[in-house]
Order: C-alpha cells, then structure tokens, then sequence
C-alpha cells in the first residue's frame, strides 16, 4: 500500500509538473483527486489494511493527498502568472494615444471670463443693455456734448430710425441706474462698435468691460483699490499699475490706466489698458431726471465707473500681436487655447 | 501737438529736466506724450569723402568720411542714395539708438565682409526724424561736419491734448502748465490779456458783425511791410515743429498760434474792397480756400466777406485771393473769437482742418484776441518794417469771463477719500492761476473746462496725483442678477462642447446683404434683417439676423487654409426689426461641424465622414431629451425643429440640419456642412431646470430583444413614436441597438430595412414573472404588427 502510495505521488507530481495549460491541470487533478481518481480508488484500499498499520497508511495517504494538492495549487498560480505576464507583453507606451476631439473656447472669451470671476469675487454682479441704443443713453445721458465728435456719422453706426450701435459699454451704466437704486456694484462685459476700418490695431466690433459702483461715499481711494486689486489679480501680484489724469465726458476727475508690460526680448513699457474716474454728477443728474427721483443725486450719493477692452487684455494676456487673429476664428490659433 | 523743448525753455527754465522727467510731468499733467523725438548723443553730422566698392560685398561700399575730428573715419554702407560730398548723419561707436520694436541698440566698431567700419551711417527713420525712409538723410548743404545732431534737431514731444484743455494748445500754455505743476516762474510772459495798444470801436466803415457765431472781432491795418523770408531763428522755430516757412508775416501770425494758441488772419490791404463783413455764407455760395480747392458752402458757414465776396472761412482757413504775397504791402491783421459749435460744424462738413480751426473749434481765450495781435504787430513791424494804426479797431463784445466757482473743501476730501488740507487746496488752485474770493474761485479766462466744483475736484486730483491717494477696498455683497444666470450658463455650455471638441468662433455681428440667405434662425413672422445708414462698405450693412452666416464664413476661410476637419460653436446676440420697425435682440447659440467624424488615429480605419446623426448627438449630449422633428425647408437638408416635450406644449428651440451642397458650393465650401441654430435663453429655460433625485429601481429588470422588418422608407421616428404612444405600465425602456439594410437584396430584400430593438420590462415593487414579461411583450409586438405592418424575423 505504502509504495502504491508512493508510485501515484511520484506520477502526479511529474505530471503537474509536465502540464502547460489549466485544461490540463484540470484533468490532472481529476484524474488523481476526483471521485474516480487514482488517489481515492487507492484509498479505498484502507479497508483491508491490517488494524496496526491503518495509522501509518492513513498517515502517509494525507500526505500524499497533501503533495498532489500543493503541487496542483502551486502549478495553477504558476500558471495564472504566466498567463498574466503573457497579457501585457510587448505593450508599447510610446506609442501614441487614441485621440479624443480637443475643444477650445475663444481667447476673448477666457479672458473675459477670468475679468469676471475676480470682479465677481469683488462682489460685482452681472449687467447688460442693448446693443442698439437711443443717442441719449450713448450720449446724452452720459454728459456728451450735442456736437462731440463721436457722434459724428463718420465715427459712429447709425440706422436710418435714428438708433446707433452703442459706442461703449458705458451706456449699460444708465441702463442699470435707470432700473436699480444705489447702490448699484455691476460689471457688463458687452460688444461695441465704432466705424473703424479693421485693421492690427482696431476692429468695428470690439468688447469691452464696463464697471460701475454707485453708493453713499464712495471715494477716487476706492477706485484706486479696487482696480489695483483687479489687475494684479489679473497679471500678477507684481504687476505695476500707474493712473494718469485724463478726460472723458462722463468721469471727473477721470484717470486712463497703464500697466508696465514686460515682453521677452523688449524694453519694458507703459501700456494704456482702461479709463476710469468718477461718475460725473452730470450723469447721475441725467438718471434722477430719468427715474424722476433723487436716488442718485441724494446727498453723499457717488460712484466709480471703469472701462476697459476685452480684446486688448487678450492680447497682453496671451501675446496676440493682431487683433484680426481674434476674429479669424482660424482653428490652427483657437486649438492653441485648448 | 508738436511741442518743441528748446521753445517751451522760451518759458521756463527745464534745464534739470531730463526728457524722461518732462515725459512723465507731462504725462502726470494729463497730456499724453504720444512720442518724442530726441535726437542721441554722439549723433553728428558727416561729409562723404570718398566711397569705393566694398572689395568682398556688391551690395556694400567702403566710406571716408569728415566728421569734424579731424581724421578721417572709415564707415562700411549699405545704402546708395547719396554722393560724395553728402552730408549725412553719422551714429559714432557708443551711440544709442532706437531698433525694432523699440528695442535699443549701440553702435560698435566691427568688420563687416572683413573690412572695418567705425560707425553708422544713419537713415532718418532710424534716427526718429521720420516714420519711414528709404536710404540714407542727406542734410542741407552749408553744415559743419561734426556738429550734433541734437542741436541743429532739439527734441520735440508730441502731445495729444485733451478735448478739455484747449489752453494747452500752444507752447505758452503748456509751459504755463508745467511752471505751475513744478512751481517754477513763468518767463517771457507779455500780458496778453491786457493789450497796451489802444482801442477804437469799429465802425460799419471797417467791419460789421452780422452773426452770433463771431461776438468779438479786432483788426489793425499794418502799411508799408516789406514780404520776405524770416529769419533763421523764426525759421528754425516753425521747422522744428514741422511747419514750412513762407514769408515773414505769414510766419508771424503761425508763429502766435503756436506761441499763444490763438489763431490769426493778415489780409492783403490790396485786395480787399469796402468794408469787412462778417456773416453767415448764403446757401450754395463757393469759396476757394488757400488749400487751392474750392468749397461750396452753406447758411451756418461763417465767413469773412468784403463787396467783393468771401474773403476767408471764419477761423478755419482764408481764401487763395486774399493772402500775404511777396508783392503785399499793406495789410489787414484779423485777431477775433468765433464760437466752437460753429467752426466745428464747417469744419466737419467741409472736412477742412487747420491749426486755426482745431483751436477755435475747442475754444480760444477771447480775451487773449488783442494780445495776440500785438504780438504779432511787434514781430511784424520788426521783420517786415511798415507802420501799424494807431489803434486797434474793435467789433463786438468779449463774451463773459467765466464764473467764480465756490467750492467746500470737504467736499474736494469727501470725493477724493484722502485727509487734504485746506491750505494745500488753496495752495494748489492759486499755482493754477485762480484766485480766491467772497463768490469762490476766480478762474483765469483760459480755463473753460472748469465751471463746476467737481471741476476743481479733479484739478486738485490731478495735480496731487493717484499715488499719493490710499487704495481702499469698500465693496458690497452681490446677489445674482438674471445676466449672471444666463452668463454662467454660456460658460457652462461652452466648456461642455470645448470637452466634446468643438472650437468656440467670435465672428463680425456686421454682415453683408449676401450673407443674409445663410440665415436658418428661427425668427417670428415678419420679422426683418436691419441695415445700418451709414455702413463701411458693403461687406459689413447688415445687423446679423443669426449666428450661422458668420459661422459659414469662418468655416470656409479655415478649408481655404487647409483646416478641414471643423466642429464651432457660437455664442451671441442676434438682431431683427419688427413689422413696425422695432429692434428685437436675441441671444442665439449656432452649431458648425464638417470633415471627418472623429480624430484620425493610428488605431483604427480612416474615419468616415460626419452626418446628420453626429450632429444630433452633439445636440442630445447638450439637451438632454431633445427632439427633432422633421420639417419642410428650402434652407436646410433633412431639416429638423429642435424641440423639447411633445405636443403643444413642446418648446422649439432652433433648426438643424444639412447646408444644401449648391449653397456650399456657391460659398466655396467642401464636403458635408451640418449646421443648427438655437434661441440660448430659449434653451436655458428649458434644460436649466433645478434637479430632482429619482429613487433607485429595488427589483430586477427583464429584458426582451425582438427584430422586424419594415419598408426601408418608414423613418424610424415612426416606431418611436409607436412606443411612446404605448400605455404598458411594465415597460420602462426601449432601445434600438441595430439598423440593418442590405440594397443588394442578397440578406434582405432591398426595399426592407431591419430594427432591431431591446425592451425592457420593470415592476416598481416586486420581481417580475417570466410569465409576466411573455405576456406584455407578446401584447407590444402584436400591436405593433398591427399598428406599422412589420414583420417579424
């Protein structure tokens, strides 16, 4: 029995060990461990072992249950291993990916909307107005002399009923006084056109984003902090920002804004990026006659308005030498904006 | 503005000011410095003594030449322009000057092709003394070579002056300016308000004032000048600024203008008959100008006239007939005010411009007319001999001197938001010229722009400067308006098609008329494309109705550049008339997509063209749910309503489909274009819907597959339709997982298609039966039979 035992061990170890697939290890461990495997028809042998040697016999048939089993478990994992090794050889990563379709946004756009997230964060709230607007509110009501020069045919979009192509954002400033009581803390980020040929520098169609707080006793300081603020968040903690006093019809005093532009490989300089100042009490002595009350013109009643081109900031932010390039909509420049 | 350095010195003395120090004064001023020509050191003048071929280089010659060392220098040059014996400007090694872009660069000995070059000879425009030059600037003869460049060309700062300021229109005013800003004196000031030459008051004989736009008019007859050149020093003031000198009287009287800032006008005595009129022009009367053209001008023209007719265009330009020549002897001087509304509105119309114009136009010092007038008779008398009237005969009234204007201090602090004190106020306006008084502040007569108190606000403002001001942070907290809702929800839609691919385009919203049959934008009955009056060109007259026909020229402009495969959005604000001719503006959102139907890759076969199915994709990934219903159109292929719910109640929210390829053709466009257009607020309402949680389903689904055939014209529409309709409470899904269509006729006959759908069957509260789902599957499938004739594979 004993070398019986030993014989069927001997067999099913050299035949795990000659085996190269699971189908065959299957069979293997039915053909020694099953219910008609040669392990149990021996073990069925037990009966006509004399009493004093069942200990023994019964000892060694575990053991070589135990043999067999190991073997066939160890020759499986060995196998599985294998299998898995085999599944992933040869793959190469240098090989390039499947290509998804890559999307973009507009520069103007991305630009825009990181304008908006900082003023957002100010605490300033969207607006908008009309694209077509009445000259009083492109003008008139924003303090514009009656034969100011912008009004002239030859710089401004007209339609035959006497409208016009709103020159600026700034007319949402009246749009908004007109419906909302101080305080008014609005942004309007909008089309404007003025009758410019298209060139490097100018399009007939540009954006602008406009900016204005209305309230009891806001100062030019506060001006000065929030758009400080704004820029450097915008460009830069370094980012040097200078006012010059300038003119505009609708602002006093009225400031335009430089920043202190460092392009590779040029000497850096000052460049105008938006006017500013302080809302002039002739406008908001416009609104009041518009709304016919005196929420505006009340004591202690003032405000700050900026202004400011989209596709100019654009063109700082990301090097754009052509404004024509922001119109194009050529995929070879929007895809490096992915 | 040409505003030259060494004439402003005339005023004050600038001698510690370097020119980036008077840049940033005048900049600080509120003047914009729009360039300034500053002539480097080591810029001298040099005569050519000999060039000889360049031994190595065709293009190039090998110069000596005098540059007043006394040794002669050797220069390598490029340029062919000049002959021995030129004069030219020489940059000497150490000398900076200006690159592209700015960016500067110094001269250095070298070798060029081997031969040595000490320095360069220079090109006008590399010197700043043009835009642009073609070969080198040869100077006028008669120059010392050596001399710097920086003396005979000292530098000159061009302004631009704002609309506000027109005091600073002239050398005197902006030195006056920038005295007071650096509390340094005013020098070489003559008082100009106050005319030391006695009046006589103008009678009908010598002029009559007949319109409102001249209140105040002076004339003085000068006899016996003798015309000739001026001098070299008045030559070389009216060059350095860029004006051409043309005799002494005529130089005098530009020489004031730019001096004082207010206009003049000498007559020849001769030539002018009767008395001086100054009127309106009568409508259609001609007036040939000193420009050589003639005008034909209208009532509101003011214009001086004499029996004869028009002898000047009041304070834009005299008449070619009338003007100083080399044979005048005697002479009228005109020193007057004319109102700005009215030489604006004639020089407007007339596109006539002038120095004369440009300064009345903003307004001149009525009170500096007979200042200016005896400037210009002292220089005159001086320059040309002759002896003046008496006295100056004056017509009309000065109009009034502007109001003193009170102002509170706290309110100069409560704008500015800055502790100011008193005194500096005070101390600031009086530099200013303003003096304090019982009413407020006086205002010199120059100021014009200061009627207010904020007027006087920004002049404290300005003069202190933003840097001395505190940065202050006051804010509010902002709740969302409706622009924010819908901004958030462009910026929403947007990433999510830029995820899918597709490039956002900003396109003209000007369209041409052509254009205009692009548009599938739904717009309501009757409503009209709107036109501009006064368009550019033809290319741009038209307000665009729909987003799509920019989108088309985008996409035609990127195959032209070899850009084939094309997936663009758009954003923005459409614009159409109402019957009655009211403006309606509508925010649209359009859709482009042609080319391949995915990236080309290594990995798999060359991807096959877009089609209508991808484009409805895209719109089922951004609107979750929508339909498309067929409907009848001239402007699309297979074009759809996109609508959202069913029935009456169903929101149309634009068009899609497929350009119809003649129209492609004919805007240059290859390959299948697919195209939609939708109203975006339309669209916001309608997926911006607040989200609900659906409980989980607890129990097991059951599926059933089932394939048909049907006639291989039925849209599929129909079978949805059909499901839809279907009141089996068990069926939760249907889904169509094959299309089959075989017109060989070998697998299929070639007028059938084959559907193949899985249904799945759902009881909200327990498993279902097998039996069950047999049951309503079997039901669904007969009605089906019933309803659309199939058959069943």
């Amino acid at each position: 029995m004993i070398e019986e035992l030993d014989a069927i061990q001997s067999e099913a170890l050299n035949a795990v060990a000659t085996v190269t697939d699971d189908a065959g290890l299957e069979a293997l461990r039915i053909g020694f461990l099953g219910k008609k495997g040669k392990l149990t028809a021996a073990s069925a042998g037990m009966r006509d072992v004399p009493k004093e040697q069942k200990k023994n016999v019964g000892q060694k048939l575990n053991e070589t249950r135990q043999a067999i089993t190991a073997a066939l478990e160890t020759k499986g994992a060995e196998l599985i291993a294998a299998k898995d090794a085999a599944q992933f050889e040869g793959i190469d990563p240098t090989l390039p990916g499947r290509t998804l379709p890559k999307g973009a946004q507009h520069p103007l756009t991305l630009v825009q909307d990181e304008a908006v997230q900082i003023l957002r964060r100010m605490g300033f709230a969207l607006a908008e107005g009309p694209e077509i607007e009445t000259e009083w509110h492109c003008f008139d009501a924003l303090n514009t002399p009656a034969d100011h020069p912008a009004r002239n045919e030859s710089d401004t979009f007209y339609f035959e009923n006497g409208k016009l192509l709103r020159t600026h954002t700034s007319s949402v400033q009246i749009r908004t006084m007109e419906k909302q009581a101080p305080p008014v803390r609005i942004i309007a980020p909008g089309s404007a056109f003025r009758r410019d040929e298209i060139d490097a520098t100018h399009l007939s169609a540009f954006h602008q984003l406009e900016g204005l707080y209305v309230d009891t006793g806001v100062t030019l300081a506060d001006l000065k902090g929030t758009l400080e603020f704004f820029f450097r968040e915008l460009f830069g903690e370094d980012t040097e920002v200078r006012f010059r006093p300038h003119f505009f019809p609708f602002t006093e005093p009225s400031f335009e804004v430089d920043l202190k532009l460092h392009a590779t490989g040029q000497a850096a300089k000052w460049i105008e990026i938006a006017g500013c100042g302080m809302v002039d009490p002739a406008v908001l002595q416009s609104v009041s006659e518009s709304r016919k009350d005196d929420a505006f013109t009340a004591d202690g009643i003032s405000g700050f308005a900026f202004g400011m081109g989209i596709d100019r900031l654009a063109m700082i932010k990301y090097g754009v030498p052509d404004l024509r390039l922001l119109i194009e909509n050529d995929v070879r420049f929007l895809g490096q904006f992915a | 503005m040409n505003t030259s350095l060494k004439w402003l010195r005339d005023h004050v003395d600038f001698s510690d000011f370097s020119i980036e120090k008077l840049d940033e004064l005048l900049t600080f001023a509120g003047i914009e410095v729009e360039g300034i020509r500053n002539i480097p050191d080591k810029l001298v003048v040099a005569k050519v003594l000999e060039s000889v071929p360049h031994p190595d280089a065709d293009k190039l010659s090998v110069c000596q030449v005098d540059d007043g060392s006394g040794t002669n220098r050797q220069i390598v040059c490029g340029a062919k322009n000049y002959q021995v014996g030129d004069l030219v400007p020489l940059a000497l090694p150490g000398c900076q000057l200006e690159g592209e872009g700015g960016k500067p660069f110094e001269i250095k000995e070298g070798k060029l092709r081997g031969v040595p070059s000490l320095g360069m000879m220079c090109a006008a425009s590399e010197i700043g003394l043009a835009k642009e030059s073609d070969g080198l600037m040869i100077l006028p003869e008669g120059l010392t070579p050596g001399t710097p460049m920086a003396e005979l060309y000292p530098a000159v700062f061009e302004l631009e002056i704002t609309p506000n300021r027109p005091d600073c229109l002239s050398h005197l005013g902006v030195a006056r300016e920038l005295a007071a800003l650096v509390g340094k004196p005013l020098l070489g000031v003559y008082d100009h308000t106050d005319s030391a030459t006695p009046t006589s008051v103008a009678d009908e004989s010598i002029v009559s004032l007949q319109t409102e736009m001249c209140p105040f008019y002076t004339l003085r007859r000068i006899k016996g000048v003798k015309v000739a050149p001026s001098p070299a020093w008045l030559q070389e003031k009216l060059d350095s600024i860029g004006l051409r000198p043309i005799n002494n009287v005529v130089d005098v009287t530009n020489y004031v203008l730019h001096e004082m800032g207010h206009p003049l006008h000498a007559f020849d005595a001769a030539k002018v008959t009767g008395p001086l009129r100054v009127r309106e022009a009568a409508e259609g009367e001609t007036f040939k100008a000193l420009d050589g053209e003639t005008y034909t001008l209208e009532p509101g023209d003011g214009v001086i006239a004499d029996d004869q007719g028009i002898l000047a265009l009041a304070g834009v330009m005299g008449g070619e007939d009338s003007g100083v020549t080399e044979s005048t002897t005697d002479i009228l001087l005109e020193s007057a005010y004319f109102c700005p509304t009215a030489v604006r509105r004639t020089s407007r119309r007339l596109n006539l411009h002038s120095d004369s114009s440009y300064r009345f136009e903003r307004g001149a010092d009525a009170y500096q007319a007979a200042g200016a007038s005896d400037l210009a008779v002292k220089h005159i008398l001086d320059l040309a001999s002759g002896s003046a009237e008496e006295t100056l005969h004056v017509a009309g009234e000065l109009p009034a001197a502007p109001a003193a204007v009170a102002l509170d201090n706290d309110y100069v602090r409560q704008v500015i938001g800055a502790p100011i004190s008193d005194e500096r106020i005070s101390s600031i306006l009086t530099s200013l010229g303003m003096k304090d008084s019982q009413k407020g502040w006086v205002l010199p007569t120059f100021r014009v722009d200061l009627p207010r108190a904020i007027d006087l606000v920004e002049e404290v403002a300005r003069v202190i400067g933003l840097d001395e001001i505190p940065a202050e942070t006051k804010a509010r907290f902002a709740p969302a308006s409706k622009s924010d809702a819908s901004y958030d929800f462009c910026m929403q839609l947007g990433r999510q098609l830029a995820a899918i691919g597709f490039h956002e385009n900003r396109t003209l919203k000007l369209i041409s008329e052509a254009q205009l049959a692009d548009n599938i934008a739904v717009n309501h009955r009757g409503m009209s494309p709107i036109r501009l009056k006064n368009p550019l060109n033809d290319e741009q007259d038209y307000l665009r109705p729909g987003i799509l026909p920019g989108l088309l020229a985008s996409a035609e402009r990127n195959q032209r550049f070899g850009n084939r495969d094309l997936r663009f959005y758009e954003m923005g604000r459409v614009f159409t008339a109402t019957p009655k001719g009211g403006e309606v503006e509508n925010e649209h959102f359009a859709l482009l997509m042609t080319g391949a139907s995915r990236p080309r890759n290594w990995a798999a076969k060359e991807p096959s063209s877009l089609d209508i199915h991808d484009l409805l994709g895209v719109l089922d990934a951004i609107c979750p749910g929508v339909a498309l219903v067929p409907i009848e159109s001239d402007a699309m292929i297979g074009a759809c309503s996109i609508e959202l719910g069913t029935g009456k109640k169903a929101a149309k929210l634009g068009m899609a489909g497929i350009l119809p390829p003649a129209r492609a053709r004919e805007l240059g466009l290859d390959g299948v274009v697919l195209v939609a257009e939708m109203n975006l607020k339309k669209l916001q309402t309608s997926i911006g819907q607040t989200r609900r949680f659906t409980p989980l389903p607890k129990f097991p689904a059951s599926s059933r597959d089932t394939a048909f055939l049907v006639d291989s014209g039925l849209p599929v529409g129909r079978v949805s339709e059909f499901f839809a309709a279907q009141q089996e409470q068990l069926l939760e899904s249907v889904e169509l997982f094959d299309v089959f269509h075989d017109p060989s006729g070998e697998k299929l006959p070639a007028d059938k298609k084959s559907l193949a759908y899985s249904l799945t069957y759902r009881h909200p509260d327990r498993t279902l039966e097998s039996a069950e789902v047999e049951t309503a599957h079997e039901k669904l499938l007969t009605a089906l039979k019933q309803s659309l004739n199939v058959d069943f594979r």
